[in-house]
């Protein structure tokens, strides 16, 4: 990997790195889903020096070609994340369905004790 | 307060509630009418309203399930014996719930299904039809059930069927099908059929059209496996 592509990989983690700690501190990113961007920040910073670690894994592994081990590697992480907010969306969908079902009963009890 | 409580779940009835509301009075007197407006945009609450039943008023549309589901929720609550389900479109006749009620204590049923099938023929779509065939074969061989309308959102349920329903996750956000029949066998629900008149969807778009098969019978197929997966509850 030359020294420029191997710069700008570094630069582009470190920006979602830096990106995703903005959007916590100002409190548009929470800080529990955040975890996982902040990993994924953290593997493309370290993906800079990838092919130290690819190339001779790639080697072990007997794949002739190494990025195909890197799309593997990032195709992997990303349905992990993909499946953790999937996990996320199913809990608020569930919680949705409560607080919206009880807001109509309880609306319907206060418009009775209102005697409407 | 009456023994019976029908749960009708509507979104964007307004064509149709009212008469709904009224053949349903008509025919069972016996009986409080709950509709579940599930987030409507149109006057489906108001007229309901006008036409003197009780109506939930769910903040947003969560679903035909999650509608139902409010329903049983309302029925645990006021401490109804039994729940009929009838839908808001007018695809069911009211009158044939007295048939349900007839096949429960002649049968002892927990749950009985109203079948368009028993009685009578009804048009469908050729996709819909190998679904319909697929599941009630499913149900079958799962625990012996002859259910020959497990689609049927037509049904009466006794205090402990719907109690369990009104439960948790127990009862699916969109359309509850063969999964919830096989889920009430499971725990040793006593399920039956009973013929009873539904009309053929004339306007509205179908929840079976378009691609919306091929999603629904994998989506089954899925609650199928679960039912096989979970532990009782």
């Amino acid at each position: 990997m030359s020294v420029s592509v191997r710069i700008s990989v570094f630069l582009s983690g470190l920006l979602l790195f830096l990106v995703i700690l903005g959007l916590v501190r100002n409190r548009k990113l929470r800080e529990e889903l955040s975890i996982v961007w902040l990993l994924a920040g953290v593997a493309l910073l370290c993906s800079s020096f990838a092919d130290l670690i690819i190339d001779p894994l790639a080697f072990k592994l007997h794949i002739n070609y190494p990025p195909t081990l890197v799309f593997m590697l990032i195709f992997f992480l990303f349905a992990i994340v993909m499946l953790y907010f999937s996990i996320v969306v199913s809990e608020l969908k569930s919680r949705n369905k409560e607080l919206s079902q009880k807001i109509a009963l309880m609306e319907y009890e206060i418009a009775r004790l209102k005697g409407e | 307060m009456k023994p019976y409580l029908i749960v009708i779940p509507a979104y964007n009835e307004e064509e149709h509630i009212a008469n709904v509301i009224d053949s349903t009075k008509k025919d069972n007197p016996q009986a409080d009418i709950l509709v579940v407006n599930d987030g409507s945009t149109d006057n489906t609450s108001a007229l309901a309203k006008q036409r003197g039943a009780e109506v939930l008023d769910l903040p947003f549309n969560i679903g035909y399930g999650g509608a139902v589901q409010t329903g049983f929720r309302f029925a645990v609550e006021h401490a109804y014996d039994f729940t009929v389900t009838l839908d808001g479109d007018g695809q069911h006749d009211p009158a044939s719930v007295k048939a349900l009620i007839d096949t429960m204590e002649r049968e002892k049923a927990d749950v009985v299904i109203g079948s368009r099938f028993i009685e009578g023929s009804y048009r469908m779509g050729f996709l819909r039809k190998i679904g319909v065939r697929l599941f009630s074969w499913i149900a079958r061989l799962y625990g012996g059930m002859r259910i020959s309308d497990p689609t049927s959102g037509f049904q009466l349920l006794d205090r402990k069927a719907f109690s369990y329903l009104a439960r948790d996750d127990n009862y699916p956000l969109d359309y509850p099908d063969v999964n919830i029949v096989m889920a009430l066998h499971k725990m040793d629900f006593k399920i039956v059929e009973a013929p009873v008149r539904m009309k053929e969807k004339l306007k509205g778009k179908s929840m079976h059209s378009g691609f919306r098969p091929a999603v629904y019978v994998l989506r089954m197929c899925l609650a199928i496996l679960m039912i096989f997966l979970r532990k009782e509850d």
